[in-house]
């Protein structure tokens, strides 16, 4: 298990637009704005041991069940990817969490991606509770998320304002 | 604003929801769980809304043209259920509202054969001039064809995965 992270936001992952990534508007495609953010995940994942190993081992796998993603400013090829990551709430077998991705260089906000991501058993393939050495170590990431202001970009409504 | 495109446009679809998208789940789109990814559940969507934009006439030659682009601002999925490789797709959009420059969309993604729902994808997809790559309002003949698909979208009850906001019931 690799040392726990308690710095907030978790702040560790970093990325780079992949020349597969772009689209014929020239910028990074929206889907591969979520292949970026996923892979966030992994390495959020990975603080309490639920990565790829997690998987492979078939001890557990963890599944998204919802996201809402915010398009902010675009990223070209070859750009150096920031990404953060807060956790909001959890439960017995669930994260809510929000990733916030930055040109790494340039500072700007790209794009935020808030997730609901749940433990799932690797047999059933069904929802399962967290083992408990992860249990421990999302509560001890919670807890030092908790002090953070809310994102403003967390729990967004989608719409077209009426003027 | 432009007046007129210099392409000739597709046979404009009115059903609604639009059910004209087919797509399949490739093998690259399959990740270390043995289904596919998050985020090509948003490719596939994306796929989807180019299907209600090339209805609108905003297809490859709008680009390629130097005429204008469309953006993605926002996207909400839900992930409702698990698709192998090779899972044929069959799509359902719903216009949930439009204005003069942004277009909001509901998807529904289902599997084709066995059809269940797969997932949703709620987004809102704005028109943005090629030069200025800022927001711009729909060329004319754009915007006729939105109303021509508003008026039989409009009817439409709201879906009940539209306006999701969010966060852990507190029952489990």
């Amino acid at each position: 298990m690799i040392d726990l992270d308690l710095g907030a936001p978790l702040d560790v992952h970093r990325a780079e637009v992949l020349p597969e990534w772009i689209d014929w508007n020239g910028h990074m495609n929206v889907g591969f704005y979520v292949v970026a953010f996923d892979k966030a995940t992994d390495t959020l994942c990975q603080q309490f041991a639920c990565g790829y190993e997690y998987t492979r081992d078939k001890i557990g796998m963890t599944f998204v069940l919802e996201a809402h993603v915010t398009y902010d400013r675009e990223v070209k090829e070859g750009d150096p990817l920031r990404i953060t990551t807060q956790i909001l709430d959890h439960d017995t077998k669930r994260i809510h969490y929000i990733h916030m991705m930055y040109h790494a260089i340039e500072g700007y906000l790209a794009a935020t991606n808030e997730l609901m991501l749940m433990n799932i058993d690797y047999a059933t393939r069904r929802s399962a509770p967290w083992p408990a050495f992860a249990m421990e170590r999302i509560e001890k990431l919670a807890a030092a998320h908790a002090a953070l202001p809310r994102p403003a970009q967390a729990g967004r409504l989608i719409g077209l304002k009426k003027k | 604003m432009l007046q007129t495109l210099p392409y000739e446009l597709p046979e404009l679809v009115t059903r609604a929801p639009l059910d004209t998208h087919r797509s399949t789940v490739l093998p690259e789109w399959v990740d270390w769980n043995g289904h596919m990814n998050v985020a090509f559940y948003v490719t596939a969507f994306d796929q989807a809304s180019g299907a209600f934009m090339r209805n609108m006439g905003l297809g490859r030659r709008y680009v390629d043209g130097k005429l204008g682009m469309t953006f993605v601002l926002e996207t909400h999925v839900t992930y409702d259920r698990e698709l192998r490789e090779g899972a044929p797709m069959r799509f359902a959009t719903q216009l949930l509202a439009r204005d003069a420059k942004k277009v909001h969309l509901f998807h529904e993604m289902f599997h084709a054969e066995q059809g269940y729902l797969a997932a949703t994808n709620e987004t809102i997809v704005m028109n943005i001039g090629y030069a200025t790559r800022r927001s711009a309002p729909w060329p004319v003949p754009v915007a006729e064809r939105l109303e021509a698909i508003w008026e039989t979208h409009k009817a439409l009850p709201k879906p009940a995965k539209a306006g999701r906001v969010m966060g852990l019931s507190r029952k489990s």
